[in-house]
């Protein structure tokens, strides 16, 4: 032993003076021959040199020397290729190499001798040592006159080489195992260089500089490092040595892992994940039909990946590449079989023996994270029921505690009306689609067995079917479905008419509610509908039309009995013709028999419905009373059907039962007296009627539902059917240019909060304001133009060619919306300040603020709706301050309920489009705060809930009010100086100074501007 | 193959402020008489669709119960009868109604049953043209000093002026429901007495067997068949569903009692051959029938049916292809006569129809609604050699 050190010993040293030789030689050159003549001096003793590969490309003199250099033996060269790697040589040698040679020397190196002489030094040696000689100087700084860049392109030349293209990384893992078998590496001493060697390779990306080869940016790099790795993997797999396996896949592993916390998970994974899905996929067609667990397990490949995985000991790295694969199989489309036993194959031994990767799956993944929901029914298979699927359904494995214990979980959790206030909704409708699939597995005994689930479920649905979204209420509904399908599967419990069958969409149709802010456009599209219908129709009357036409010019009735059966026939032609046919025929018989003539009557369709029978009202007394008869369904019901019309003709009698008509309008239940599916007619008609009784008689029926809104004998859903029915009265009011009912759709909930008609133009004109076309943007252009089409004065005649027997005449031929008034201004108080009134006590039956937060909701979207009706005109600005100082209640505003948030940030909207400019200068100027200080709360809380809303809808919305009230701002801002110029310079000696407390206290921000006011 | 959906009313006259309690053609112009609840009679010129004249023909709170003009009544009269115990006639001049009507029959009768002039079959129609003109002449003289005749009973055999076919066709006669509801009688226009009531009460035995427990006279008509003789004949129908042939050569004992339906029967109608008949009541059938002179007898021909009760009026066109059906429904309904089937559901009215009728021509048929509208419809043209 001590013989050979000593050996090695001399071997060094004289290792070390060759070097130091042909270092001095490379310092003292003035050629490149020289240079290359010390290179090879050195690489003469190390490597197989072939003088003649490269000698053509030097000097006479040189080439020589080299011929005739000695060439030790084959295992002297080894020894001294083993002494130079191991010691301080090659190191030492090597910075020579890569700073002084690669900066004055070696772009004068052939390319020959560049590549047998110069990188044989880096390519033939253990990548292990090169890689860690190479790597630092990779951002080597240059000092002492090095060209800094010919260094670094050198070093990427090499690291390019040596790791990418000579499959660097498999051939440090054979130089790990080989050493492992060699040397007997203690554990200990091999640890810290691997992890030291994969914290290098990982790290070559990020230091190498912006303009290195891309081959070396991150995602080509690792893609060519994972490739490798797969590589070593597969080759593991099949090769029986054990040895050093254990520690080649720790050092996989770790690179696994580093990758992973270099935020690159998703790259590895695309890359792993179809190499073991393959793998999976190969192993499924050999086994056509029996897969069992015996074929994974006893598969070699199976368990070098979750030895793999097992050596990925950081479990921020284990969660991304599970997260990772889950979706990289979705994109895979993989089947359930498929995708099982890939998650399996790598996950396996992760979740069996640690517990941390376990909880990743069972809480984060289920709890905490989103996936498809095809993925969650992966992450359920593998992680909750253990066993392998059937057929892409859910197998129930036998052991089924982890089902109980999650599905317990899920239950607690989703049960919380915390969370279903403070979470948002795809995570909801997540871990709704988890829980029902859980309980789809479940039976009744098993159920029976856990605590608390059938309390929790319970607790879930109720809190969820009292909630106003549709969403929300159909997860509830699913749930309550599959759960009755647990108690009882042969009587299932549908709450909702829209599923029938067995099968539901856990997804919840979510995927197209993500697209974006929903709702705002239902009306547009309905109008399209309609267009569309109708112009069906018009086809449809055209090809019939055709179809007749055709008919007519042969005059044979065979042919109409042969045509389509719905086609349209003109009676009159067909009677008449049929007939005198008839007649012909008949005249003949007639003599003889009247029988004979008889017979050719031919009947009429002699379909018969009831549809118009019954009794019509004509009386609005008739009505309440008819109404009051509950026990009458049909009377109540056609009494429900006639009252709009009654309503709209506005008798006399009206004044006197408007409000006795309101109240029995409420209080009838349509779903007692309609039959089942046609309760949403006589819903409507009798919102429809309560709409014309509002708009009609507003003060007298105001006062009765204002009344019945908080009296405790009304239910939830009468009080929102008030303030439903309220808002469109006000709307109806608003515009009533139409006094006709509106047939649309009852509209969104939340509508649009921009006007078509900016807020700032007149509203009460008789032609609309249109605003001139200027180019340059909002900011710059600070006069906007307005122009409009004036009427005739009253004198003045227009000369036409038709005559009217109308004293309107002129106004009519026009568009007929030219004529509207808004009426509501006059009833906005009527409206609004009752219902405000009273929302916040809490008495028997209303609950505004807590329990009925639904009907909360309504309210401030309905006196949002009565703001914007009564936009621009005083009487909005008087109720403005009450609305708000409504609004900025912390119950209100900070309410848990997003959809009462939702409301206010419309309502807050409202305002802001309602006030008119003006208004907001003369109260500044009177130095009233209240209104300023309101306006700016609503920003202040605008920008909160922009910032920390959970709710989609709320911080959109909340977007959209900041922009309204930097434009309000900005108009106030422009009537300030307006009015503050014109006051000066038409009396002159007025001048109105501002309050100094203003500038202070106020504070309306501008938008792109610094100017406070 | 789709059937035709039913057509719509060739023509809706409008104008009345009630409900049109009856409708009837002219015999031979083509005007339309029609009487309302609130006492209106109104005349239509069925080809301009317009109201000719309107006047108040009974009481306003009263009403016109029925109205009717007829070949043998003459070219220029027509009758009305109101719900305040009257009959009345009217003259037509130029277009219009008379001041005051040609004479008016007290009947005291206050209910619901309307009067039926005679129904003949067509053979005689020529000669009661021409003899109507003459009624017309010796009316003018007699309108203003009208009596009601004494109640005294005649017997048929007494008169003998339905023996004498001349005799019969210059005498006018009209059947209406007297004081006592159950009780039909007849009476004469020109003479303007009642001739004979149905049963003939009979000093001895008060209570009238054949009547008793069939309750009010709801419909009645009066006809005569060709082969008696010019005798008239009754049949009325009563609120029990029964239905009874009278002969007035026998005015104690009907002919035949049929009972075809089971609630109050509200409308009779026989055929122009006067071989046959249509009725129909308050309960969900309509009965075609049979009428055989000869043996005195009335058998059912055909059962119709309904699906919702009622029928308030019914009428045999008079080349006796089709009949119409006036239904509580607010539909009229067409049927075949001679078979018997559907042939049509006509939906305009929305209200219950209380009368249909005939134009002579069979071109035509009215039909009167309580929605206060008479609807003109063409179905089913007649043979134009009629």
């Amino acid at each position: 032993m001590a013989e050979a050190t000593e050996q090695e010993r001399t071997l060094e040293n004289n290792l070390l003076n060759k070097i130091a030789e042909a270092i001095s030689a490379i310092s003292d050159a003035k050629h490149v021959d020289q240079v290359i003549s010390a290179i090879h001096s050195v690489a003469v003793l190390l490597f197989p040199v072939d003088p003649s590969l490269f000698s053509g490309s030097i000097g006479d003199k040189y080439r020589e020397r080299f011929s005739s250099s000695v060439v030790p033996s084959t295992d002297e060269r080894n020894d001294w290729l083993e002494t130079f790697y191991r010691g301080a040589a090659f190191p030492t040698f090597a910075r020579v190499l890569l700073l002084d040679v690669a900066s004055d020397w070696l772009s004068c190196f052939p390319i020959s001798v560049q590549k047998h002489l110069y990188d044989v030094f880096f390519l033939d040696g253990p990548v292990i040592e090169v890689v860690q000689v190479l790597v630092p100087f990779l951002h080597h700084v240059g000092d002492g006159g090095v060209d800094a860049n010919s260094v670094q392109t050198n070093v990427e030349r090499l690291l390019i080489l040596c790791l990418l293209e000579n499959a660097g990384v498999l051939k440090i893992t054979k130089e790990i195992s080989d050493s492992y078998q060699g040397e007997n590496f203690k554990n200990g001493s091999l640890k810290p260089l691997l992890s030291r060697l994969s914290q290098i390779l990982t790290s070559i990306p990020d230091k190498a500089r912006l303009k290195a080869p891309p081959l070396l940016s991150s995602h080509l790099y690792f893609k060519n490092i994972t490739n490798q790795l797969l590589q070593i993997l597969d080759d593991r797999a099949s090769s029986t040595e054990a040895n050093s396996t254990v520690i080649v896949l720790s050092f996989v592993g770790e690179i696994f892992s580093r990758i992973c916390r270099r935020g690159l998970s998703d790259l590895l994974l695309s890359e792993v994940t179809p190499h073991v899905l393959a793998h999976v996929r190969r192993l499924l067609n050999s086994k056509m039909g029996s897969i069992e667990m015996e074929t994974f397990q006893l598969d070699p490949t199976p368990q070098i990946w979750s030895k793999t995985m097992e050596a990925v000991t950081d479990p921020y790295a284990v969660e991304k590449m599970a997260e990772q694969l889950l979706h990289q199989l979705y994109a895979e489309h993989a089947s359930d079989v498929e995708a099982f036993w890939t998650i399996w194959s790598l996950f396996h031994r992760n979740v069996i023996h640690q517990a941390s990767v376990r909880s990743i799956f069972v809480d984060k993944f289920l709890l905490w994270k989103v996936f498809p929901i095809r993925c969650l029914r992966w992450i359920l298979q593998f992680s909750v029921l253990e066993c392998p699927p059937v057929t892409n359904t859910l197998a129930k494995g036998d052991v089924t505690q982890g089902l109980l214990e999650t599905t317990q979980r899920l239950a607690s959790v989703w049960s919380k009306r915390e969370f279903l206030q403070s979470v948002p909704l795809e995570q909801q409708a997540y871990i709704t689609a988890a829980l029902g699939l859980c309980l789809e597995n479940m039976s009744k005994e098993e159920l029976d067995r856990t605590k608390d689930v059938m309390h929790s479920i319970l607790q879930g649905v109720s809190c969820r079917l009292e909630n106003p979204g549709d969403l929300v209420r159909k997860m509830a509904s699913s749930i309550a479905f599959m759960f009755s399908k647990v108690i009882d599967p042969k009587n299932p419990l549908y709450l909702d008419d829209s599923f029938t069958g067995n099968a539901i969409d856990w997804e919840f149709g979510l995927q197209m509610a993500v697209g974006g802010v929903r709702s705002i456009t239902n009306s547009m599209e309905n109008e399209d509908g309609e267009n569309k219908t109708s112009a069906a129709l018009t086809e449809v009357n055209d090809s019939s039309r055709r179809n007749k036409e055709k008919n007519r010019k042969s005059k044979n009735i065979s042919d109409f009995l042969l045509a389509d059966p719905d086609e349209i026939v003109d009676l009159a032609t067909l009677n008449c013709e049929t007939e005198s046919d008839k007649d012909d025929v008949d005249d003949n018989a007639s003599v003889s028999s009247d029988n004979s003539s008889v017979t050719s009557l031919e009947p009429y369709d002699l379909m018969d419905d009831d549809k118009d029978l019954g009794k019509q009202f004509t009386h609005l007394v008739d009505v309440v009373g008819a109404l009051r008869k509950t026990d009458d369904a049909d009377g109540v019901e056609k009494a429900i059907y006639v009252a709009e019309k009654l309503v709209r003709a506005s008798p006399d009698e009206l004044t006197h039962i408007a409000g006795d008509l309101a109240r029995t309008l409420v209080q009838v239940r349509c779903s007692d007296i309609t039959i089942e599916g046609e309760e949403d007619s006589a819903e409507e008609k009798r919102q429809r009627a309560l709409i014309a009784l509002l708009v009609t008689r507003p003060f007298e029926s105001l006062e009765t539902l204002n009344n019945i809104l908080y009296s405790p004998n009304v239910d939830v859903s009468q009080r929102i059917m008030i303030l439903d029915v309220m808002s469109e009265a006000a709307r109806e009011l608003a515009n009533s240019k139409t006094l006709k009912p509106k047939h649309e759709a009852r509209g969104p909930l939340i509508s649009n909060i921009s006007d078509p008609q900016p807020w700032y133009l007149p509203s009460n004109a008789s032609t609309p304001w249109k605003k001139v076309p200027e180019t340059g943007s909002f900011h710059l252009n600070w006069a906007n133009r307005f122009e409009r089409e004036l009427q005739s004065k009253p004198g003045q005649t227009k000369k036409g060619k038709s005559r009217r027997w109308s004293l309107k005449s002129a106004d009519r031929d026009q568009n007929s919306s030219d004529w509207s008034q808004n009426k509501f201004p006059l009833y906005a108080a009527a409206f609004m300040l009752p219902a405000m009134k009273e929302f916040d006590k809490k008495r028997h039956g209303v609950d505004l603020l807590g329990r009925d937060f639904v009907v909360l909701g309504k309210l401030v979207h309905m006196l949002g709706v009565c703001m914007q009706c009564a936009s621009m005109h005083p009487e909005a600005s008087a109720l403005a301050i009450s609305l708000l100082d409504m609004l900025q209640r912390r119950e209100v505003s900070n309410h848990p309920e997003a959809y009462v948030r939702r409301a206010v940030l419309f309502a807050a909207s409202s305002v802001l489009v309602a006030l008119h400019p003006s208004y907001i200068v003369s109260t500044l100027v009177e130095g009233n705060l209240d209104l300023s200080r309101a306006l700016e709360w609503i920003r202040t809380w605008a920008l909160q809930i922009a910032d920390s809303d959970i709710d989609r809808d709320c911080y959109t919305m909340a977007l959209s009010c900041l922009q309204l009230h930097a434009e309000m701002a900005l108009q106030t801002s422009r009537a300030l100086e307006s009015t503050g110029g014109s006051s000066s310079s038409s009396t002159g000696r007025i001048n109105i100074s501002l309050p100094s407390g203003i500038s202070k206290l106020t504070s309306i921000k501008l938008p792109s501007s610094n100017v406070h006011l | 193959m789709s059937k035709r959906p039913p057509p719509d009313p060739v023509a809706v006259l409008r104008g009345h402020r009630h409900s049109v309690m009856d409708v009837s053609f002219h015999p031979s112009k083509s005007l339309l008489f029609t009487g309302s609840a609130d006492g209106e009679l109104r005349i239509w010129d069925t080809i301009q669709h317009r109201a000719v004249s309107s006047a108040w023909a009974h009481s306003r709170a009263n009403g016109v119960l029925a109205v009717a003009a007829s070949p043998w009544l003459g070219e220029n009269k027509v009758i009305s009868q109101g719900r305040d115990g009257t009959v009345k006639c009217w003259d037509i001049e130029d277009g219009g109604l008379s001041r005051d009507p040609l004479l008016i029959l007290e009947t005291s009768a206050y209910h619901f049953c309307k009067f039926s002039l005679v129904k003949k079959p067509k053979t005689s129609l020529q000669e009661a043209e021409s003899h109507s003109q003459n009624c017309d002449e010796q009316d003018v003289g007699e309108m203003c000093n009208f009596q009601l005749g004494d109640d005294s009973e005649r017997s048929v055999e007494d008169s003998g002026f339905l023996q004498d076919g001349d005799h019969a066709e210059g005498t006018t006669f009209v059947a209406v429901v007297g004081e006592q509801p159950t009780e039909v009688e007849i009476w004469d226009l020109n003479t303007r007495e009642k001739i004979i009531q149905l049963p003939q009460s009979s000093p001895d035995e008060s209570p009238n067997a054949s009547t008793k427990g069939r309750g009010m006279c709801m419909a009645v008509q009066l006809f005569c068949p060709p082969e008696s003789q010019g005798f008239l004949h009754v049949l009325a129908g009563y609120e029990d569903g029964s239905i009874l042939l009278w002969d007035i050569r026998n005015a104690k004992i009907p002919l035949t009692s049929v009972k075809f339906h089971s609630e109050p029967v509200l409308s009779l109608s026989v055929a122009s051959s006067c071989d046959g008949g249509i009725s129909g009541g308050a309960d969900d059938k309509i009965v075609m029938y049979n009428l055989n002179h000869s043996t005195g007898s009335c058998t059912m021909r055909k059962e119709i049916t309904l699906e919702r009760p009622g029928v308030s009026g019914t009428s045999i066109r008079p080349d006796g292809k089709i009949a119409a059906t006036a239904g509580w429904d607010h539909r009229i309904r067409v049927y075949n006569y001679g078979k018997g089937n559907a042939l049509a559901i006509l939906k305009y009215h929305r209200a219950t129809c209380n009368a249909v009728s005939y134009s002579p021509d069979s071109e035509l048929m009215a039909s009167a609604s309580e929605d206060a509208t008479v609807a003109l419809w063409k179905l089913y043209p007649p043979h134009k050699s009629l």
